[in-house]
């Protein structure tokens, strides 16, 4: 059964499965997100991506105290609470006052299909106080994927060393290639960037002697990212894969590295990294400038902070066409 | 003279029986020596020495200068090496504290009380390190029957000299070239130079520079024979005129040996042409009066010419005896009336970076490949500046920024930080050099020997009295100095800041941050034709642009590159284009200061930091400040360097 101009749509008792041509994506109602994003038989995700808030701490960042100052944010980034019972499920014009679990779902078949699927998650922050976050899914029929990130913003909550959404990746990624600025930058030191299209090798991270933040790029229009092998013991291909993320009403900023922020900030020295295994995209709506003052007490210039009082909101396009 | 141990404790015993500092020219039999840069009056004792190391200076095996000495004991060592780096002693990287801290209670002699004098300090020193060195050497066949010198470029931190069993002399500045007379003790064969090296004398708190702090003979050692007359010393005077197309050459020669013969002195340009050519008959002081050079071409950063300066000495006979050849350019800066720097007529403005000498393998030994690397990096990057921090760099350095066009700054082996700062407020009370007097002779001999050596090369524009040392007269004594040796070129010096009080000037600073409590004496006046500061946010550059600058402006640190950094650099930049009285800075700082090791764990060849050797009290990863890291790739923020520094070429 092909359902080339539609979104096969399964009902699930914990999941949301949406199959097209060359596509199928599982959305746990109880992980809290888009658990599988399958793209011609190859997985791309390992975990839930995760609203992400914390950077590895820069030299500067420590001089100036700001990774005391807003300590919070590494839990509210290393540990995620999905508020479930606010997942939010529109198929086409149809919204679900509440998710479609058994007995609602025996009324469906195995032949539900659809335009457009829009599914929210909300999560709530590990800060006092707390805030909450949205992301958003639009899978169109092609499938595309349509990523919207919110955060609502806070008074009383310290400033934000990034915003951003977390994808892991079941294997380490052999290159990349993307649409942008040259280079590492950040909002406060691009200006010596070029713009052009770029490839990038391996998942290179800056060599800085203590592990820190590392490998940003600022304004994006288009990343590539292609691995060769997968965690599928079925799979005995090691023919390169991509998966292409665009942007949607403005460029968007990444980085693509093996390691996570926390796993950097584990590390004094390079060696003491993990082997590398996964590939860790951040896809950042708000991304805290580096500084340069000096890195004993000078704070990034203020227009390069991220207030925590505002929101903040960004999209991007998966597995763009 | 016998040495004696105690001159480590004394800060008014720094040099013995060494010879003045002169120019830093290279002297050749004949033209064919200078073509192939092998000149038959040098013999190189770079090498393998015979070494024993000792924890203390007690432990020192005493005798070991003695021609009968069985040194079958020794080990060997490379020199020019760090004794640190061939595992003898602990790696330590300390910023601003002194190497000591929290192991040994010392004070500077004479810092709290004339009646101090800290006997033993160092003598007796728990922590002062001994590398024994002997050199076993005949001379060759050119050298013989010959006066015969040897030359330290560079040894950390106080050393003792013996040739073949006699005590010849006593160096400390161990970024300055010290040389000894050998020539009483000198034989053809079978000699034996021994040198006893301490990690730390009263010169200690006169380099707490903030980096690795290393000992040995790190720097080449070389044997230099002199013809029977010779050019010891010369002074090149290119002026350029006030029209800025015209230019006058004067020199002064000192010539050593015997007095018969003739100096020939040529002055040729890129085309070959002869400009000047004059001879003089043979005497201790040989001037060449002031010789006009119609449309001079003029050296900078974007066209480095230098002209070909060729010193003969011809004998009787009219027989070339020794050949000096030397290249210079002609420039001129000066502050114009509004406290403009100028070159050349024309604003100037540092695109620059404070580069320490550092290679990942050996330390502070860093070899010609580093150096041609790094000039590389510079004019890839419109990088058109260094200043030498904060010592004397090795001789090649300044040929090679005179010929890149690279503007220098070229600071003294001078840092006192432990004295006057501590966890960062500004406490001098037991500041030295200051104004205690038994310091003023070795600081003023540091700015001396800076001078003679390097004053010929075209490329420095700035003297820097040292880094971070607090101010007093000894800091007078030394911009002294340089205002009645040299009329062609400026002084700077950063920390005489910390005297004055800018309420006017930067309002919005408090001045309890810069000041010491309870007041000092204001030395702005009488120290640095510049105002410097290291580190001022944009901001505060701004109010001192604004509220009558009377020095101009620079920043002899700024944009501090630890990691992962360099943000912000427009915020400085802009002002370039606002204030003429602004000109520019040295980012802090060029490389990482980390050492290559091999991890014992993993098997990779990995960076290690400040810290990594269980060395405390250390400052951990703040070594590594550098635009490129320490294998001399470029950190990702080069880009940036590159392009703001290419706004104002």
């Amino acid at each position: 059964m092909a359902y080339t101009n539609k979104l096969h749509v399964i009902y699930g008792d914990g999941t949301l499965g949406i199959g097209g041509d060359g596509f199928h994506y599982i959305f746990s109602y109880e992980k809290g997100g888009l658990e599988s994003l399958k793209l011609n038989g190859k997985e791309w995700l390992y975990r839930v991506p995760t609203p992400t808030f914390w950077r590895a701490t820069t030299d500067n960042d420590r001089g100036s105290g700001f990774n005391i100052k807003s300590a919070q944010w590494l839990a509210a980034d290393t540990f995620t609470k999905c508020l479930n019972d606010q997942t939010d499920l529109t198929v086409d014009d149809h919204h679900f006052e509440k998710l479609p679990i058994a007995p609602e779902t025996n009324q469906f078949s195995n032949h539900e299909t659809a335009d457009n699927v829009k599914i929210r998650f909300t999560y709530e922050t590990l800060t006092v106080p707390a805030t909450k976050v949205t992301v958003t899914y639009l899978v169109s029929a092609n499938g595309q994927i349509k990523l919207t990130a919110h955060y609502f913003g806070h008074p009383d909550l310290p400033e934000l060393p990034v915003f951003g959404l977390r994808f892991i990746m079941p294997t380490t990624a052999t290159s990349f290639d993307y649409e942008g600025l040259s280079g590492e930058t950040y909002p406060d030191r691009m200006a010596g960037a070029q713009p052009g299209k770029y490839h990038v090798d391996g998942l290179p991270v800056a060599k800085y002697l203590v592990p820190q933040e590392n490998g940003m790029h600022m304004k994006t229009k288009q990343l590539k990212i292609t691995r060769e092998i997968t965690e599928n013991n079925a799979d005995h291909s090691t023919a390169p894969f991509s998966l292409k993320v665009g942007q949607v009403d403005k460029p968007f900023n990444f980085s693509c590295l093996p390691y996570t922020a926390e796993e950097l900030e584990s590390a004094t020295h390079i060696e003491e990294l993990p082997l590398a295994r996964r590939t860790v995209l951040v896809i950042a709506g708000a991304v805290r400038g580096v500084g340069g003052i000096d890195s004993w007490g000078a704070d990034v210039e203020k227009q390069y902070h991220i207030p925590a009082d505002q929101d903040i909101e960004f999209s991007v396009m998966l597995n763009e066409k | 003279m016998e040495a004696n141990i105690k001159w480590l404790d004394d800060p008014e015993t720094f040099r013995v029986n060494q010879l003045p500092a002169h120019s830093d020219h290279h002297f050749y039999r004949d033209y064919a020596e200078w073509q192939k840069h092998k000149s038959s009056f040098e013999q190189s004792l770079d090498g393998q020495w015979q070494f024993k190391f000792a924890s203390t200076p007690q432990e020192r095996i005493k005798d070991f200068y003695q021609v009968d000495f069985d040194a079958s004991g020794f080990d060997q060592i490379e020199v020019p090496s760090e004794i640190e780096l061939s595992d003898y002693a602990q790696n330590n990287y300390i910023n601003t504290l002194i190497p000591w801290e929290g192991k040994i209670y010392r004070r500077p002699a004479y810092a709290l009380s004339q009646d101090d004098p800290e006997e033993g300090s160092f003598s007796e020193g728990e922590d002062n390190t001994v590398g024994l060195y002997l050199k076993h050497f005949d001379l060759n066949d050119e050298l013989r029957g010959k006066q015969i010198r040897v030359r330290f470029e560079g040894v950390e931190r106080a050393m003792y000299l013996w040739l073949n069993g006699h005590f010849i002399g006593y160096a400390e500045d161990s970024f300055t070239p010290s040389e000894f007379d050998l020539t009483p003790y000198i034989q053809d064969e079978d000699n034996v130079i021994a040198v006893e090296v301490f990690k730390h004398s009263t010169a200690s708190w006169i380099e707490d520079q903030d980096m690795f702090r290393f000992s040995g003979i790190f720097r080449s050692v070389e044997l230099l024979a002199q013809p029977v007359t010779h050019l010891e010393d010369f002074t090149l005077k290119p002026r350029v005129a006030d029209n800025y197309r015209d230019g006058e050459l004067s020199m002064d020669l000192n010539l050593v040996g015997e007095h018969a013969g003739n100096v020939h002195v040529l002055v040729k340009n890129h085309a070959g042409s002869t400009l000047l050519d004059e001879t003089k008959p043979i005497d201790s002081n040989v001037t060449i009066a002031p010789h006009e050079f119609k449309d001079v071409h003029l050296w900078d950063n974007h066209d480095p010419y230098l002209y070909q300066l060729l010193i003969e000495i011809h004998d009787e006979d009219g027989n070339l005896i020794e050949l000096v050849p030397y290249q210079f350019g002609f420039r001129r800066i000066e502050i114009s009336k509004d406290h403009v720097v100028l070159l050349n007529g024309k604003r100037l403005i540092i695109n620059g970076v404070n580069r320490h000498e550092w290679d990942d393998h050996r330390g502070r030994s860093v070899t010609m490949p580093d150096m041609l690397s790094d000039i590389h990096t510079f004019k890839e990057n419109n990088i058109n500046a260094v200043r030498t921090c904060h010592y004397p760099d090795q001789i090649p350095w300044y040929y090679l920024c005179d010929q890149n066009g690279i503007y220098m700054m070229a600071e003294n082996n001078l840092e006192s930080h432990a004295t006057w700062q501590k966890m960062g407020a500004i406490e001098p009370s037991d500041n030295v050099p200051g104004s205690v007097p038994q310091w003023k002779e070795v600081v003023v001999d540091r700015a001396r020997s800076n001078y003679e050596f390097f004053k010929n090369h075209t490329a420095i524009l700035f003297w820097s009295l040292g880094n971070e040392s607090f101010a007093g007269d000894n800091l007078v004594a030394m911009q002294q100095f340089y205002k009645e040796h040299d009329d062609s070129r400026l002084v700077h010096y950063e920390g005489v800041c910390h005297t004055h009080d800018y309420s006017d000037q930067i309002p919005s600073m408090d001045p309890d941050n810069y000041l010491p409590k309870g007041g000092t004496k204001d030395y702005r006046d009488q120290i640095s034709d510049v105002e410097s500061w290291m580190y001022l946010p944009p901001k505060q550059v701004e109010e001192y642009l604004k509220n009558n600058p009377d020095k101009p402006f620079m920043e002899c640190e700024y944009m501090h590159d630890m990691g992962n950094s360099a943000g912000g650099m427009g915020s400085y930049i802009k002002l370039l284009d606002k204030y003429p009285q602004y000109f520019g800075g040295f980012i802090w700082d060029f490389i990482d200061q980390a050492i290559q090791v091999k991890d014992p764990i993993s098997g990779q060849m990995v960076m290690r930091y400040g810290g990594d050797f269980d060395d405390r009290h250390s400052d951990y990863e703040f070594s590594g400040d550098g635009l490129m890291f320490a294998d001399r790739t470029p950190k990702p923020a080069m880009q940036e360097v590159r392009y703001y520094y290419g706004l104002h070429k």
